[in-house]
């Protein structure tokens, strides 16, 4: 009976409130969508509250944080906002990193102070305990425990609070959040995705069911239930860098390219504006990986350029990765084997983001025919295996791993031993076929299966060629190497309107190139035969 | 490469490590880097394998399992323990909750065959060997330990 009176109560606070809460835009950051958050702070501060709930739904962390603690401010008694300042501190939970252990401390130091003000209901309380469940023996759990407890408590909040939106939303995010990469039955994603599509019907404008809509969704086979709010969340955040950014997770799943590069080059663009660079490099990566499949590599070499001069990024590894990555994929994406065999380490301190260069500057040299600087790269890639095999980091290690058998697999053709090197190949593509990429980058540097249809190209089989080229575009559509070894592989099986299929399909993907690649030429003489 | 061995070239790893940048491995998605560092009863529970003193290994180990029922490492090592205990039953039953919760588990994988060989069934070392000769298409100490066990088996059994 009394969780009846308290749901009443809410439910009586939420009408009262107003569900839909007058759009969120403010003349210093711009819009970010529609939250309507009950609390009992002072009526002064909700306004604030709410926009500093729907940074919190964008993860613009650094701007959130601010507006918690001016909220805090001016009503020292608005004890919610010590549940926004610890909620932000968290960072993104669909990244499996987590709050620093400075984060952690100050998260805790205002759950603390949280608890001791004392919030004046017992909602507010509980949303306070909740995002606690997290922080609680913080030095002593790994994050995947984290994640867990913190599903649970915002599971239990969602269940005590059935007609409070917020904690259905923030329930499917951190459910969500449990996702693995190696479940390839997406049941968090799916669960959370369920929640979230209810939500979505009722708030078609609220940053977070969006969002985490993109999220739940991020994978191959369930991307395309993503377009919808991939094509509005944009819309709804636009002033907030990762808003802009993340409906490029589905266009880039799905292989809309032109969007994808559309919507990163204005999330880069307000990320730099905003002091935001890791969210400015996140995006930049995306966008080139968009920009070489439509062959614009000149645009893709001006993003390269105009990101590696962005200052400032944290010591996270979302920044360094797309350092790695964006030279990589501008000599691999365009074939430049001898161009990637020069490329240089960063000096990072993530092993599996060095990786990322020595595997591209390895498969550079095989497939230019320097196998002693192949085999190099090969060595510095098993000691990055080693050092996360030992530190346990198995989703990282497994993806060295994947790079290793591939290496390994060209340089055993340089070698001329054909039957060993699809061996290697091929085991590298069923390895990667059986884990999901990492949120912190749009594809692998280079599809494994892909990679796998080349080889048999260099061997003359093109029938198999196809046959790898077919089943890698299930995972990774719409690309250009794919369309392009498609095309010569029919072409050498004598299937000629295959071939020529696939030609066009290469063509309608490169219309707005803007360089010449010499494949685009020869392209335009068979697409019409 | 025997678990303790193994151990000392973690070690030695780390310490060779030691001499370069710090090296960030327990970001983005680690499974349990610090379990050893986080779980007492863990950390003493691989000091009584050093000293080879197996019962006590067990108690610890058990005491850490009930916090981290999900761990494959600490599985693993319990089979270790009950292995040389020669209580073959409980040995096969954690390793092969460790390949059941990691199917790529090397050590696992070497471990068991090997105790399957203690128990003279080749027939289940040989699965095991086959699984590490998928899982280690690149060449491994593990897979090459248990080629190295299985072969001086037959060698005996002549």
């Amino acid at each position: 009976m009394k969780l009846r009176l308290i749901q009443i109560s809410f439910a009586v606070a939420v009408a009262s409130h107003g569900l839909a809460q007058a759009d969120d835009t403010n003349s210093q950051t711009g819009p970010l969508g529609k939250v309507s958050f009950p609390t009992s702070c002072d009526s002064k501060v909700q306004p604030a509250f709410e926009r500093a709930v729907a940074m919190l739904h964008s993860f613009w962390y650094s701007a959130g944080e601010k507006a918690f603690r001016e909220v805090l401010k001016d009503d020292p008694q608005c004890a919610i906002a010590a549940w926004g300042i610890a909620s932000i501190l968290m960072s993104n939970p669909l990244a499996g990193q987590g709050a620093s252990p400075k984060g952690a401390e100050q998260a805790q130091a205002a759950i603390d102070e949280g608890r001791r003000v004392g919030a004046k209901t017992e909602r507010e309380r509980d949303y306070i305990e909740a995002v606690a469940a997290y922080y609680k023996d913080f030095a002593t759990r790994p994050e995947k425990e984290r994640q867990s407890s913190r599903a649970k408590a915002y599971e239990a909040l969602a269940q005590k609070y059935p007609t409070d939106d917020e904690a259905q939303i923030l329930f499917a995010l951190y459910l969500a959040g449990t996702q693995t990469q190696a479940d390839q039955t997406y049941a968090a994603y799916l669960r959370a995705a369920a929640i979230l599509e209810d939500e979505f019907r009722k708030y078609p404008d609220h940053p977070g069911v969006a969002h985490y809509l993109i999220h739940s969704y991020d994978a191959p086979p369930i991307a395309d239930k993503g377009l919808a709010a991939a094509r509005k969340y944009a819309g709804i955040a636009p002033a907030a860098p990762h808003a802009l950014h993340m409906p490029s997770h589905i266009f880039t799943r799905v292989g809309a390219w032109e969007e994808s590069a559309a919507t990163n080059a204005r999330s880069m663009e307000v990320a730099k504006a905003g002091s935001e660079p890791d969210e400015a490099y996140h995006a930049a990566d995306y966008m080139v990986y968009a920009d070489l499949q439509l062959a614009r590599d000149a645009e893709a070499r001006r993003v390269i350029d105009e990101a590696m001069n962005v200052k400032g990024s944290s010591s996270r590894f979302v920044a360094p990765y797309a350092m790695a990555a964006m030279p990589a994929r501008y000599a691999m994406e365009r074939g430049a084997w001898q161009e990637a065999a020069n490329l240089q380490p960063l000096g990072s301190s993530y092993p599996f983001v060095e990786a990322i260069t020595y595997f591209a500057r390895g498969l550079g040299s095989a497939r230019s025919g320097d196998l002693v600087a192949a085999r190099k790269d090969a060595e510095q890639l098993e000691s990055f295996h080693n050092t996360l095999l030992a530190a346990k980091n198995s989703y990282w290690a497994t993806e060295i791993e994947i790079q290793q058998l591939a290496l390994a697999g060209w340089i055993a053709l340089g070698e001329g031993k054909s039957v060993e090197a699809l061996k290697f190949m091929r085991a590298a593509a069923d390895l990667e076929d059986h884990s999901e990429k990492h949120i912190v980058t749009p594809g692998r540097i280079a599809p494994a299966r892909e990679l796998l249809g080349e080889m048999l190209l260099e061997l003359k089989q093109p029938d198999a060629a196809l046959k790898e080229f077919e089943a890698s575009q299930q995972r990774e559509p719409n690309r250009f190497r794919n369309y392009l070894g498609s095309a010569r592989a029919a072409e050498m099986a004598g299937d000629r309107a295959k071939a020529a299929a696939y030609y066009q399909k290469l063509l309608a993907l490169a219309k707005n190139a803007d360089t010449a690649r010499p494949e685009l030429v020869s392209a335009k003489k068979l697409a019409s035969r | 490469m025997s678990w303790l061995a193994q151990l000392i070239s973690a070690g030695l790893l780390c310490a060779t490590i030691a001499t370069f940048p710090p090296i960030a491995t327990a970001d983005a998605v680690d499974e349990d880097p610090d379990l050893a560092k986080r779980d007492e009863d863990y950390a003493a529970g691989n000091g009584a394998v050093e000293r080879k003193d197996w019962s006590q290994a067990v108690r610890l180990f058990q005491r850490a399992e009930v916090r981290n029922p999900d761990n494959a490492d600490l599985q693993n090592v319990l089979g270790y323990c009950y292995r040389n205990l020669k209580q073959y039953d409980l040995a096969f039953t954690h390793y092969k909750r460790a390949i059941q919760l990691d199917p790529r588990h090397r050590g696992a994988h070497e471990y068991i065959g090997e105790a399957y060989l203690l128990t003279a069934d080749l027939a289940n070392a040989e699965k095991h060997l086959a699984a590490l000769r998928d899982i280690c298409v690149l060449p491994c100490e593990e897979l090459k330990d248990l080629e190295r066990a299985v072969a001086e088996y037959r060698a005996r059994k002549k």
